[in-house]
């Protein structure tokens, strides 16, 4: 058995039991670094740092929902952190020769919706692997948001707009927070209540098959990179906000970040499984062990280091015989 | 000491608006307990660890029973670790924080907030651009004497009169061509340095093989020159290299801006006797003494504000001519590194 999860051999049973059991290794993992951080670090659990915590992060953990329907469905999108680049960009570019800001978001989300399909073109209908035409976007787009704004950065956007990402919008919550909840909360209906998400796994699992069954699986994936430019520009623009100024290195290798964070919940680089919930676990964890490592003066070498060693965990330890053991605990010998 | 203090701000006040220069230095009182961070642009570079050994000299010095914290990102993560680190030292309530910016203005609101926290900001080596979210900049030199000092390292390898050429990073590398412009017009403008003849300046894209290769190159054209000038570390370091391995250290001298680990060798075996840069150890022992200054609240932040930076004397606080509106601090001048005092820095 070389990959555990890519065969549509697979009973539905066993591959939910055995995400069960990762999402219960994840929820573990997660309630242990809490206590940790918790006891340690006095600061903590105070709401200006959990605030922090969301916010230092919010972007990339937006694109991650996303990321997870890229994933899911066996592509790849490298190019996420260069339309977040180039969204920022194109937004401070407009607003500085005069275009209104509400107007600029406008053209910034249309312009993320066509870079997307840009990438799905490629990948859905001309039929290139996803690694490769987003690679080359990724290099692309980032490359037109540095000859937009130059070595300058573009700052002194509208009051409201800066407000948006650094003041709270209910209490001290900002809007971001908010962004993600509602965005979290379609993703999941879409992904596990609709027919496009059964779709979605279908074609990640095998995508001969669906196509041997009918699926239109060119008009999935166009759908699919279309979202994820659409939702890039918008963290892009989130990002813009938030720090109230832009440059050409706006979101630069966030991809990594996004890629590592989905990976992290459990869902296969082969495509064709993977959850919501597993998403939203891994990025607690990544965002709490980050906070955690911050507060106690971790530097950054070491905190990649961590992250690092948390992803070759996520993506080896599924593929070993600790699976099996937490399956045996978890379900009622599904294994085949 | 107290009542010194009250004189010093009483004096202050009567001084009113006249200059920093007439009002007393400030003596800072060593002792008092406020933990700071250094936060460098991102760590492994070894100028930011020699402006940590300066920040730590002056740590130990002031007798702070607080904590220095050096930390930063990694380079792939300069910008939004930045960010991250200025966030956290607010959450952690930190005296100050030292920063060389990397994130230019997104640093802003972090900065911003962290001030509202209590959070002193002082930047060195690298400001933010629009001075907001920032207490006071300590600058390493004025950039505008950089053309003085390479005539006047030029006048003195050259011996007075020779031929002379320059080394460059890039065609269109903004600071760079600025320091050419400056040198140029020191060259045609003070008669002292009439005997020096600029003859080319080339390019050598910063790469350490295309400035190798461009400093033969110029050796060739020109029969007669005697210095290759080099504000680049890279281009120095290139340079000092080809006149060696080709062993034309005695007709051709090499001098510009260059790091002193770097150029050791260059400068003991005579292939580069003088080549300038700011001292990094200073600029942290500066930097903390000021951010020291402004946490513990024994200095205002005010322009013409002057106090005593321990061994390195009086500094007074003025506004930035590069950035009106915003404060800084003036290292300066530069400090040239010959055989004499280049294995004490390089190490």
């Amino acid at each position: 058995m070389t990959n555990p999860n890519a065969g549509s051999a697979h009973s539905s049973k066993s591959l939910f039991a055995k995400l069960r059991s990762w999402e219960a290794f994840l929820t573990f993992a997660l309630i242990l670094i809490i206590l940790v951080n918790s006891t340690l670090i006095p600061q903590y659990f105070t709401i200006a740092n959990q605030i922090n915590l969301f916010q230092l992060s919010i972007e990339k953990v937006i694109v991650a929902l996303v990321m997870t329907f890229v994933i899911i469905n066996a592509e790849i999108d490298l190019s996420v952190g260069s339309i977040m680049g180039l969204a920022a960009c194109l937004f401070g570019w407009l607003f500085q020769n005069g275009i209104s800001a509400e107007m600029a978001i406008v053209i910034v989300m249309i312009a993320g919706g066509l870079a997307g399909a840009l990438n799905g073109y490629f990948i859905a209908i001309v039929g290139l692997p996803s690694l490769v035409v987003t690679l080359a976007t990724l290099i692309g787009f980032r490359g037109l948001a540095r000859v937009l704004v130059e070595d300058r950065g573009i700052t002194g956007f509208p009051d409201w707009f800066d407000a948006l990402g650094q003041q709270g919008l209910i209490g001290p919550v900002p809007f971001s927070f908010f962004a993600f909840i509602v965005l979290f909360i379609i993703a999941f209906i879409i992904l596990h209540r609709s027919a496009f998400g059964r779709l979605t796994y279908t074609i990640g699992n095998n995508r001969e098959v669906a196509e041997f069954a009918g699926v239109n699986t060119a008009a999935v994936k166009m759908k699919i990179f279309i979202s994820s430019g659409l939702v890039a520009a918008f963290a892009g623009l989130l990002y813009a906000a938030r720090v109230g100024a832009v440059r050409g290195d706006v979101a630069l290798g966030f991809e990594l970040d996004i890629i590592t964070l989905v990976l992290l919940g459990g869902v296969s680089i082969f495509g064709g499984s993977g959850t919501m919930v597993g998403t939203l676990l891994a990025l607690l964890i990544v965002l709490n062990l980050r906070n955690g490592m911050a507060l106690m003066n971790v530097t950054g070498h070491i905190q990649t280091g961590v992250i690092g060693l948390l992803l070759i965990v996520s993506v080896v330890l599924p593929r070993l015989e600790l699976t099996r053991l937490f399956n045996s605990h978890n379900s009622q010998g599904t294994k085949q | 000491m107290k009542m010194f203090k009250t004189l010093c701000f009483a004096s202050a006040l009567l001084v009113g608006a006249s200059t920093g220069a007439m009002a007393q230095a400030i003596s800072l009182e060593g002792g008092q307990d406020v933990d700071m961070v250094l936060l460098p642009k991102f760590l492994g570079i070894l100028v930011f660890d020699q402006a940590n050994e300066g920040a730590q000299e002056a740590h130990a010095e002031l007798n702070n029973p607080g904590e220095l914290l050096f930390v930063g990102p990694t380079p792939e993560n300069s910008v939004a670790g930045q960010i991250e680190i200025m966030t956290t030292s607010a959450t952690q309530g930190q005296g100050a924080v030292m920063l060389s910016n990397n994130a230019g203005d997104q640093i802003v609101p972090s900065a911003k907030a962290a001030q509202a926290a209590g959070t002193k900001i002082v930047t060195w080596d690298s400001p933010i651009p629009s001075g907001e979210g920032e207490d006071v900049f300590v600058a390493q030199v004025d950039f505008g004497s950089i053309g003085e000092v390479m005539a006047d390292m030029a006048l003195s390898i050259l011996g007075g009169e020779g031929q002379m050429a320059v080394l460059s990073a890039t065609p269109d590398a903004a600071n760079q061509n600025a320091w050419i412009a400056s040198l140029k017009e020191v060259l045609a403008t003070n008669a002292k340095y009439s005997g020096i003849e600029l003859v080319d300046t080339v390019y050598g894209d910063d790469q350490s093989e295309v400035s190798y290769n461009r400093a033969l190159a110029l050796v060739d054209k020109y029969p007669d020159l005697g210095l290759i000038m080099s504000p680049t570390t890279v281009g120095i370091q290139a340079s000092s290299k080809a006149m060696q391995d080709e062993g034309l250290c005695d007709q051709v001298k090499v001098s510009g801006l260059g790091l002193p680990s770097e150029m050791l060798s260059y400068t003991l075996n005579g292939c580069a006797p003088e080549f300038a840069l700011w001292d990094f150890r200073d600029l942290g022992y500066l930097t903390y003494y000021t951010a020291y200054g402004m946490a513990t609240g024994q200095l205002s932040g005010e322009i013409g504000e002057t106090f005593t930076a321990g061994r390195m004397g009086d500094y007074t606080i003025e506004e930035d001519p590069g950035r009106p509106g915003s404060k800084r601090i003036l290292m300066g001048p530069f400090t040239v590194y010959t055989s004499e005092n280049v294995e004490a820095a390089a190490n």
